[in-house]
């Protein structure tokens, strides 16, 4: 039987609320003696460690290549006259340009394809790795391990990254990992998602908040996926989050589950505490015990926690 | 002459910044002015601002499509070079019953659609099949306000050619109607959907909040907008609800100001969940959008 449970956190919409509740779930979790890893596989904005209140001091930080570009070597161009240009017109993406026989790259529009390297006279183009992004590492105070990923901006490679960030976690001795996914729907959180074993969605009651978990859902179904919901924020419109739970206990129809497993009130102190790097389970905010409480209903649940 | 469209970029870094209601607020203020404006959604995975305007995506404008190969074997020598030039591994030559290289096989779920196989292939023996990956929705908000939508099939990885394609539409669109400005709305992040949607913006406003997530991700937006020599403005929203001095200290670090602060106000975050964020009044917008 596996042992390690993976445990996703996505929303579609960003700032809804999925590394607070990553984080508290977090702590939750290790104050239960469980061994729980931390992950943040928003490779684009990692804010994992921000609200675990300890965003400085890595044990270790790894250089990583998720993507190669072409590396061009135009001597080997001379005395081939047109030979640029006619390379310039093969590139679909529109990445390369030639200026006086001398073939320029363009690293935004290139999609890392390496059909450069084939079309291009002989020793012109060669596709080397590029150290774009790192992973980072540490123990945390309490005492979990916390996994974090980087990809430079501007470059590709984010899904990528993602499945090097997991990889790197893996090789720590834990019973629970939990994945703090980016927002959307594409790369990085198709590979966020691809082998949990569940999901937790979080949505906030607004047309925008509930559009985008119904979308990034149908990526989870795709992978067929067990998941539940989270309502951040419920008051700030009752209508909608009542329409939403009752959405999700009619996704939940003949399933054991409800798939509703909680709610988090607005509080503007939420953003003033962590601005001083407190997290909300070190706080007496209402949140903390709403929390709390769906983290016992994520136990009862999901057994398997 | 044409007229020059001014191109505008919104974006932040982090996620529920307020990047859609700050590109809403900036249409509706220039329309004020007595500009035509398109505004452009290029969160093509979760886009929004049809939503927070009280609009719905009715039908598509027109299909997004992407290319996917086909072996034409008639042509094909089983050279192997499609399967050297593939860097997703998603294609496979078995071998057949003699033991030589047999036709090549394309792994549809690993292919990103590159076309290194077919712009390689020495034979001209692949072709393509186009699939549908995205749609294009383009629709009146209100008088000489129009917003053009990109959506990507959900499940679709590479999103950024989708992008791509929904800006060309828009810049089409924004021709056909005269329009003065342009505004991109991107995504959350700073990768591929980001920078396609930045690409070719006269300069970007970077929305944030006053917290150490919002600091942190905004100086990755900045470093983004450096390297692809974009001028960035720093919009400073719920500037109330944190530590302004976060924001402060990513500013000076990349020699920016911070050139509007919006506080929290209950009545955009209304507006916003209601759907009723195209309909604000006239003194209300200029009063939010003041000194801008």
């Amino acid at each position: 039987m596996k042992t390690l449970i993976k445990i996703a956190i996505a929303s579609g919409k960003g700032g809804v609320g999925k590394s607070m509740l990553t984080s508290s779930l977090l702590m939750l979790f290790a104050k239960d003696k469980r061994k729980v890893i931390a992950v943040d596989c928003d490779a684009d904005a990692p804010n994992l460690a921000i609200w675990l209140g300890e965003p400085k001091n890595w044990d270790k930080v790894k250089k990583i290549s998720v993507s190669e570009k072409p590396a061009i070597n135009n001597n080997a161009l001379k005395n081939m006259a047109g030979k640029a240009e006619e390379c310039v017109k093969k590139c679909r993406f529109g990445a390369l340009r030639a200026e006086k026989e001398k073939l320029k790259l363009n690293p935004f529009l290139c999609e890392g394809c390496g059909a450069c390297e084939f079309f291009c006279p002989a020793g012109t183009i060669k596709m080397k790795p590029v150290k774009n992004g790192e992973i980072k590492t540490k123990k945390t105070k309490y005492g979990f391990p916390l996994i974090s990923g980087q990809l430079y901006p501007g470059e590709t490679g984010s899904g990528k990254i993602v499945t090097e960030v997991k990889r790197e976690a893996e090789k720590f001795n834990g019973d629970i990992m939990l994945i703090d996914s980016a927002p959307g729907t594409g790369c990085p959180v198709i590979a966020s998602l691809q082998d949990a074993d569940f999901v937790l969605l979080i949505a906030e009651p607004t047309p925008s908040g509930f559009s985008d978990a119904k979308r990034v859902l149908e990526v989870i179904e795709h992978f067929k996926i067990p998941w539940s919901i989270v309502i951040n924020k419920y008051d700030i419109n009752f209508e909608l989050s009542d329409k939403i739970k009752k959405w999700a206990s009619q996704k939940g129809q003949g399933q054991i589950n409800n798939k509703f497993l909680g709610e988090i009130s607005y509080d503007k102190n939420i953003p003033k505490s962590i601005s001083n790097l407190v997290p909300i389970m070190e706080t007496d905010l209402k949140a903390k015990n709403e929390i709390k409480k769906i983290y016992s209903r994520l136990r009862q649940q999901y057994q398997r926690t | 002459m044409p007229k020059k469209i001014k191109k505008i970029g919104i974006t932040g870094g982090k996620g529920g910044t307020g990047k859609s209601a700050f590109a809403v607020l900036l249409s509706l203020k220039l329309i004020e002015e007595g500009k035509k404006v398109i505004l452009c959604d290029c969160d093509v995975e979760c886009p929004n601002d049809y939503l927070i305007s009280g609009k719905k995506l009715n039908r598509p404008a027109k299909n997004i499509f992407a290319e996917f190969p086909v072996l034409n074997k008639k042509k094909c020598a089983k050279c192997g070079t499609c399967v050297k030039a593939c860097r997703q591994h998603a294609i496979f030559q078995p071998r057949d019953k003699k033991g030589n290289p047999g036709y090549p096989i394309f792994i549809k779920d690993l292919c990103e659609n590159c076309g290194a196989c077919w712009t390689v292939c020495p034979f001209g023996a692949i072709k393509t099949k186009k699939e549908r990956t995205g749609k294009i929705y383009a629709g009146k908000i209100k008088e000489n306000l129009w917003l053009v939508t990109g959506l990507a099939n959900p499940g679709l990885e590479e999103t950024g050619p989708i992008v791509a394609k929904t800006k060309k539409f828009a810049l089409d669109f924004a021709k056909r109607k005269k329009a003065d400005y342009i505004l991109f709305d991107t995504a959350a992040g700073t990768h591929c959907p980001v920078v396609s949607a930045l690409l070719g913006c006269d300069f970007a406003y970077c929305v944030t909040e006053p917290t150490p997530m919002g600091a942190y991700d905004l100086g990755l937006i900045l470093d983004l907008c450096e390297k692809l020599k974009i001028p960035a403005k720093i919009v400073l929203n719920r500037a109330d609800l944190g530590r302004k001095e976060t924001i402060g200290k990513i500013a000076e670090k990349f020699k920016l100001e911070i050139e509007k602060e919006i506080p929290h106000s209950k009545k955009i975050a209304e507006a916003y969940s209601k759907g009723r964020l195209a309909k604000m009044g006239k003194i209300q917008v200029s009063e939010i959008m003041k000194n801008l």
